[in-house]
């Protein structure tokens, strides 16, 4: 099962975001994507859900072509995890866990046991459950990610996308959410895009990098590829230094 | 409304705001439309009511010691009153629940997109082209009302219509400026037509003198079926609070669910417009109250906002009637009179918890 | 199964809405079907009993005209503004036409016909009719002799045949009398007043009003006769139609004397303000379509033409 990237643009209005992206991600894989800040990373993910139609070139999954498949099936396979900002604070997290649901419920739109029976799984793979019963406004950012997690994987999706899921998080909880999102990958063996801003996050916690630059992927490949001075350099505009992580052994990236 | 195994700690936590709101709210707009029949005029003893229902509900065969005057009051005025302002209450709930729901926004009411301006327009519209006081003649304004009002909202939603999609920021500002519009007509007819102006007013501020059990069976279909079309959308709506792009991405036809969402609010304002003229507050203030009782889930907010309307809306036009005795007011004066400081009250409350 | 419960309580609750509505249904009938069809003002049918023993009025007119063929010891309840005669005070009221009417106390007054006029809402007509109590609404005349027929047309309603025919030929031998005495007068022009809250537009009557054909049978000419109905005038308009007279209808609720009149901006230019020909009548003997038309008749030739009235 893959997501693919057939020569895409993607854009709003009259402007062209993001052309020429060719890509693909296997189950299993952890795909992440980086770049400067409004290059178009959260376009990227908008186009993998199938949210922004390609204005050419096509999106596939599982060798389906995106634009072919309803919003529900498409949500069926893909699941979109956004960052936990601004959201209504009064749901409950196992509410808001179950509304992943969405995509598979009946006509008149009732959960069933075993809709339920999804979610609370879910909620114990990405430990949840201890504050299923509680406000969302209620939880710490980390607490309120998974529980968007949580949502994403009800869907039971092949492909996991994830916009900036550490952005609004502290270390502690930056580790957290990735250490799962990986080990979810794994598991469930789901294709998964990630985009990040951290370079270092994106050396630990990912298989494959995607660095985008001036509307293109500038380089995709191994971390260690495509983390390189003279690559970041270009993109970044700014001069930057790689060296290893004295404990993981991945690239570390200092500015 | 939780899994049935999550943890026991955070199960009983939840719990305390699930405190069979159902039978609260059934049992307290039971008692409210008793007391409304039982509340009038003509003094009839609370007991004697309850045992004329009784005896009309064939219940219980009970003596019939009462004036056959009693029985015309209580069942031919009363009891279709109130039945009216049941339902008008509970589809200003209901449907102001959802309009909050679809706009995300706590300030939206029944009348945002323009059902109150185009009832308004249509039923001045049949008031000043004289139409003959026949018997159709009569039913004509609610009718014409209601097509106003489903009309204004068909030219906002169209008007708001921006390619494939229709914006909610769109929609409030198209809503807004048809009913500027829709109102400026309205006062010019009546400004021109001098002789049926204490008749749009009386309309205007809170419904007709159509008494009787007609109206009430008119309008009785659109309620019922809007009010079960909200119920059954309470999940598209939770869904909806996570903004456009989330809920397409979780699967939701955005667009669609929109559209039906404003079709059976407005169909179901559109009703109590129709019927009970413009009642303000009601719409706006009950679903906050529903919501600080019970919730922002609108699988329970839906049918309680509407519950809970009817049982406001029948208190409002008790104290209505009674408050300047012999006198009776249009129950928008009392919405609008206690609607505010009952507002500025609920705003503290929201302030110390997390409500929406 | 939150979703099926919410589908539930709506069942249930228009269930229960379904049997109360049942319950009350079919309660009442309509009027008796044995008596005397009648056309009221409204364009309805309405059967009357023969046997009116008790009767509501919606409207002063109707009072005034009720009480004055003598039926007015029938008269069980009247709306609020129904202020004459002063016997008609001590009835019981119903409320006001224009704000609420109280059907309660009309049911429990138990009559046999309520009488309205044109001036009541077809709504409450309606919603009385719903009720099983027949009423008839009294058209509104447009010449005397129309006032003659509606004072006889209620007498039968009422069956007071013989006093309404009497109070119609004594009120036919006042207006004969005016209009005699008015012979060969040449007329006067008049502007009449309905409303002058607004010294720059105020309101007055055009064609097909019985205040304009009262004007005109009194022996003037009213400077709006080529508007119709209940209009405002320009100030300038009616600068330029300079009428000689000024009559305005005068009642506890209008603010204008003739002092007043005399008092605003502008208006000195006109003929009767500048020579002081400004007269009131009282505002219920014009506007209500009943009996006391003649005494506005009356009030109105002396006004006009004071010199044959010496």
């Amino acid at each position: 099962m893959e997501l693919r990237f057939d020569n895409v643009s993607l854009g709003y209005e009259r402007s062209v975001i993001l052309r020429d992206l060719t890509l693909s991600v296997h189950s299993g894989e952890i795909m992440g994507v980086v770049g400067p800040n409004g290059v178009g990373k959260s376009t990227l993910i908008r186009g993998a859900s199938g949210v922004l139609s390609p204005r050419s070139g096509r999106v596939f999954v599982d060798r389906q072509d995106l634009r072919r498949l309803s919003l529900r099936r498409r949500a069926q396979i893909i699941a979109v995890v956004p960052q936990a900002v601004q959201l209504p604070e009064a749901f409950l997290a196992e509410d808001v866990v179950l509304m992943g649901r969405t995509a598979h419920l009946g006509w008149l739109g009732q959960e069933s046991e075993s809709d339920r029976h999804i979610a609370r799984t879910v909620m114990e793979q990405t430990e949840t459950l201890g504050f299923a019963g509680r406000q969302v406004g209620e939880l710490s950012g980390g607490e309120q990610q998974r529980v968007l997690i949580a949502r994403a994987l009800t869907q039971e999706p092949d492909v996991l996308l994830l916009d900036e899921p550490t952005a609004h998080l502290d270390l502690k909880h930056q580790d957290e959410v990735l250490r799962l999102i990986r080990s979810l990958a794994k598991e469930n063996e789901l294709a998964v895009i990630l985009t990040l801003h951290d370079l270092n996050l994106v050396a630990r916690y990912t298989d494959r990098v995607a660095l985008l630059s001036d509307g293109m992927i500038r380089k995709i490949g191994d971390a260690r590829e495509v983390l390189t001075p003279e690559e970041l350099a270009a993109a970044y505009g700014i001069t930057i230094h790689v060296t290893d992580h004295p404990i993981h052994g991945t690239p570390l990236v200092l500015s | 409304m939780h899994n049935t195994a999550t943890p026991p700690e955070a199960r009983a936590e939840s719990k305390r705001k699930q405190v069979s709101p159902w039978i609260w709210t059934g049992m307290a707009l039971f008692c409210a439309l008793l007391f409304s029949v039982a509340v009038g005029p003509i003094r009839i003893p609370p007991l004697t009511v309850v045992r004329m229902l009784a005896e009309r509900l064939a219940w219980m065969k009970i003596e019939a010691d009462w004036p056959a005057t009693f029985a015309t009051i209580l069942f031919e005025i009363r009891l279709p009153q109130t039945v009216l302002v049941a339902l008008t209450g509970m589809a200003l709930g209901g449907s102001g629940a959802a309009y909050q729901g679809l706009f995300r926004n706590p300030l939206a009411d029944p009348y945002i997109i323009g059902v109150a301006s185009g009832a308004g327009l249509g039923a001045v519209m049949a008031m000043t082209l004289h139409w003959p006081a026949t018997y159709l003649g009569m039913a004509l304004i609610p009718a014409a009302a209601f097509i106003g009002a489903l009309v204004t909202v068909a030219v906002v939603y169209w008007l708001a219509r921006v390619g494939r999609t229709t914006p909610i920021t769109t929609l409030i500002l198209a809503g807004v400026a048809v009913s500027a519009f829709a109102s400026a007509l309205t006062s010019l007819l009546m400004l021109l037509s001098t002789e049926q102006m204490h008749r749009a007013i009386a309309w205007l501020l809170g419904g007709f003198a159509l008494g009787g059990w007609e109206p009430v069976l008119a309008a009785l279909p659109y309620f019922v079926i809007g009010l079960a079309m909200l119920a059954v959308l309470s999940r598209p709506l939770n869904v909806l609070q996570f903004g456009d792009e989330q809920a397409m991405q979780l699967g939701l036809d955005v667009e669609r669910y929109k559209l039906v969402i404003v079709a059976a609010a407005s169909l179901v304002a559109a009703a109590a417009v129709s019927f009970s003229g413009i009642i303000g507050f009601v719409g706006l203030i009950v679903p906050h109250m529903a919501r600080l009782m019970w919730g922002p889930d609108y699988r329970r907010l839906i049918p309680m906002a509407t519950l809970t309307g009817g049982v406001v809306l029948l208190l409002a036009d008790v104290v209505a009637r009674t408050i300047l005795a012999p006198r009776e007011l249009p129950v928008g004066i009392i919405t609008a009179v206690a609607g505010a400081p009952f507002f500025l009250y609920l705003l503290r409350r929201a302030k110390q918890q997390r409500y929406w | 199964m939150k979703s099926v419960r919410s589908v539930r309580f709506v069942i249930i609750i228009g269930s229960l809405l379904m049997i109360v509505v049942a319950g009350g249904c079919g309660l009442v009938s309509g009027g008796s079907s044995q008596g005397v069809v009648f056309v009221d003002g409204m364009g309805r049918e309405v059967t009357i009993d023969s046997d009116v023993e008790r009767i509501v009025s919606l409207a002063p007119s109707s009072t005034e005209i009720l009480f004055a063929i003598e039926a007015g010891e029938l008269v069980v309840g009247r709306d609020d503004i129904s202020d004459y005669p002063t016997d008609a005070v001590d009835v019981t009221s119903i409320g006001s036409t224009y704000g609420d009417l109280n059907m309660e106390a009309i049911v429990a007054l138990e009559p046999d016909l309520v009488v309205a006029a044109m001036i009541n809402s077809p709504e409450h007509v309606e919603a009385i009719e719903q009720l099983g109590i027949p009423v008839f609404v009294l058209p509104n005349p447009m010449t005397f002799p129309d006032l003659y027929d509606i004072i006889e047309l209620a007498g039968e309603l009422v069956s007071h045949e013989s006093q309404a025919q009497a109070l119609a030929q004594e009120l036919e031998g006042r207006v004969d009398a005016i209009l005699t005495n008015l012979e060969g007068v040449e007329s006067v022009s008049v502007y009449y007043e309905v409303d002058g809250m607004d010294p720059t537009a105020p309101w007055t009557i055009g064609t097909g009003t019985f205040q304009d054909v009262l004007i005109t049978l009194a022996g003037g000419e009213n400077v709006a006769a080529d508007l119709e109905g209940y209009v405002t005038l320009s100030l300038e308009e009616l600068v330029a139609r300079d009428p000689q007279v000024m009559v305005f209808s005068q009642g506890p609720w209008v603010t204008t004397t003739v002092d007043s009149v005399a008092e605003r901006a502008g208006w000195g230019e006109i003929s009767a303000v500048a020579n002081g020909e400004i007269y009131g009548i009282d505002a219920n003997w014009i506007d209500r379509p009943g009996p006391r038309l003649v005494d506005a008749l009356e009030a109105m030739a002396e006004i006009l033409h004071p010199e044959r009235f010496e």
